[in-house]
């Protein structure tokens, strides 16, 4: 039963979902990071993202462009973040900070039952896939899905560039220097309302990255972000608040742990995994395994 | 205060936190080019609100606040920031985990499109402030509470401005900190030729360095004048007057 085969297989592909989780993550912990607020509508974001890619893929480009899909779907989540940012968080942000995040937690909460309501006026309660064209590949002896395949690498080119963005750019050394100081950026003339649009867009761009990506995987309906979502929270609890190293390592932890539940103890109980994790880090370690302290973007 | 032509003026501005509730209550002052302003005063007297709406961090509903002539009232930081104002926070205004170079990239956002000019601003901060150029890889959050508070100067001086709000810079400092930052502030007007507008309650200390006085108290001026005219024993009959009413 516990052959290295399958202990292989496990791993892999618990590293693999768990980057896709972690893009999720990342955008809930990036987003807080720069504006001090949670988007409780993240997973809506993801939805619309995955129901770009399903009506790219199968009514306008095809399954053999679904690569192109994915980038317009990212672009398409991105600008509706700058949207939603400019008509609905801006104003908030505005005015003197009391309450600002408990403004933002009303306000995205209503923006959460309204995108899932429009959703589901649009499209009904059907669940549909984008499909995928792409084959099975070998990841050494092993098999693996080609939609998963393509998916994690696109979420590791995405990171990779989200990195280098972050570390080597004007705009990035913004965001960096925001999320540990806005006044500090003030005082050295950055728009500061401008970079949290920009964050804000990136973040849920993240989301509908991950929506698109997982389409195939996880399917397209008006409630398909709720469980990523949750899994999002999860990583934020385990990786610490703010903390984007730390969104990443607890993304692949939970991959990690739920792909070794499932497969060794019982898969009817996978979403449970994650949630013993988080309490023992609860318990052990409140702040999260990289907390406040390794907050960096 | 004596000049023409002042750089900044300040009349009769009303600003609150919550409507209503007026902090500065119909304050007036001018800054001349070059110039050095000590605003001192009780706690609650409206100092750091006034810092904090001359550079758009609150915007005043009565009144006006104008640059060089220009009116800058209501404006957005960003904004007053272009027009050659800067301000360095009560509070320590670096980011602890970027290194101290790009601290100071920060402060020169502004400069960013000029590589040439932004170069040589660097070269001369590092010149005047040689202790930021040989720890420029470390990070900000390992200096110590004078050298931090020496980038946060530095790093205001980076864009050369018109005029420097400088918001109480030596409070939580040991007092031989507390003369180095007075110094730094000097040494900053010098290599940029900017006026200075300091908020301090180090009363002693501070009045050994400007060349004007404001008193405040309740969100207005209660004294006004040359420094020569504040003598320890008035300031103290003032602050006196100004806390029994």
């Amino acid at each position: 039963m516990f052959s290295t085969e399958l202990v292989a297989q496990t791993a892999i592909s618990g590293v693999m979902i768990g980057v896709l989780y972690a893009l999720m993550a990342l955008g809930i912990t990036f987003i807080y990071s720069i504006m001090r607020m949670i988007n409780w509508a993240m997973g809506e974001f993801y939805m619309i993202g995955s129901y770009l890619q399903f009506m790219l893929v199968a009514w306008v480009l095809g399954p053999d462009l679904w690569w192109l899909a994915i980038l317009i779907s990212t672009a398409g989540v991105f600008l509706l973040g700058l949207v939603v940012q400019w008509g609905l968080i801006k104003p908030i942000f505005k005015k003197p900070p009391e309450m600002r995040d408990d403004y933002a937690t009303v306000v995205t909460l209503a923006l959460l039952l309204f995108l899932r309501s429009i959703a589901t006026g649009l499209a009904g309660p059907n669940q549909f896939t984008p499909g995928s064209t792409l084959p099975i590949m070998m990841i050494g002896p092993m098999p693996m899905a080609g939609a998963r395949v393509a998916a994690f690498v696109f979420a590791l080119a995405a990171l990779g560039i989200f990195w280098a963005v972050l570390r080597y750019t004007w705009y990035g050394l913004a965001l960096r220097a925001a999320s540990q100081s806005r006044v500090g950026v003030q005082t050295a003339g950055i728009d500061v309302l401008s970079v949290d649009r920009v964050a804000f867009g990136i973040g849920v761009a993240l989301a509908g990255l991950a929506g698109a990506l997982l389409a195939p995987v996880f399917l397209v309906f008006p409630t398909n972000g709720m469980i990523t979502t949750v899994k999002g929270f999860e990583i934020v609890v385990i990786g610490g608040l703010g903390s984007i190293p730390g969104a990443l390592i607890a993304g692949i932890l939970l991959g990690l742990i739920e792909s070794f539940g499932a497969a060794f103890i019982d898969s009817a109980y996978q979403n449970i995994y994650g949630f013993l994790l988080v309490l023992a880090i609860l318990v052990l370690r409140p702040t999260g395994l990289f907390g406040e302290r390794g907050r960096e973007a | 205060m004596t000049a023409a032509q002042p750089l900044l003026t300040v009349d009769d501005i009303h600003a609150a936190y919550q409507p209503g509730v007026d902090i500065l209550q119909g304050m007036s002052l001018t800054v001349a080019p070059g110039g050095f302003v000590l605003v001192i005063g009780p706690n609650g007297a409206g100092k750091s609100t006034l810092l904090k709406s001359v550079f758009g961090l609150l915007s005043p509903h009565r009144g006006k606040i104008e640059l060089g002539g220009q009116p800058i009232g209501g404006m957005a930081p960003h904004e007053i920031k272009r027009l050659g104002v800067s301000y360095v926070p009560q509070e320590l205004n670096t980011f602890p985990h970027l290194t101290i170079e790009e601290n100071l990239n920060v402060g020169g956002w502004t400069l960013r499109h000029d590589k040439a000019r932004l170069k040589e601003r660097f070269e001369r901060i590092y010149e005047i402030f040689p202790a930021l150029a040989g720890r420029k890889r470390d990070k900000a959050g390992s200096l110590s509470g004078g050298q931090g508070r020496m980038l946060s100067v530095a790093r205001e001086m980076i864009t050369e401005p018109r005029l420097m709000l400088v918001d109480e810079p030596t409070v939580g400092l040991a007092p031989n900190l507390a003369d180095q930052v007075y110094e730094l502030l000097q040494i900053a007007r010098k290599a940029t030729s900017a006026a200075i507008l300091l908020v301090d309650q180090n009363v002693s200390d501070a009045l050994r360095h400007t060349e004007d006085v404001v008193m405040m108290n309740l969100g207005k001026v209660k004294a006004a004048g040359p420094v020569s005219e504040f003598g320890e024993a008035r300031v103290h009959a003032l602050v006196q007057e100004c806390l029994l009413g």
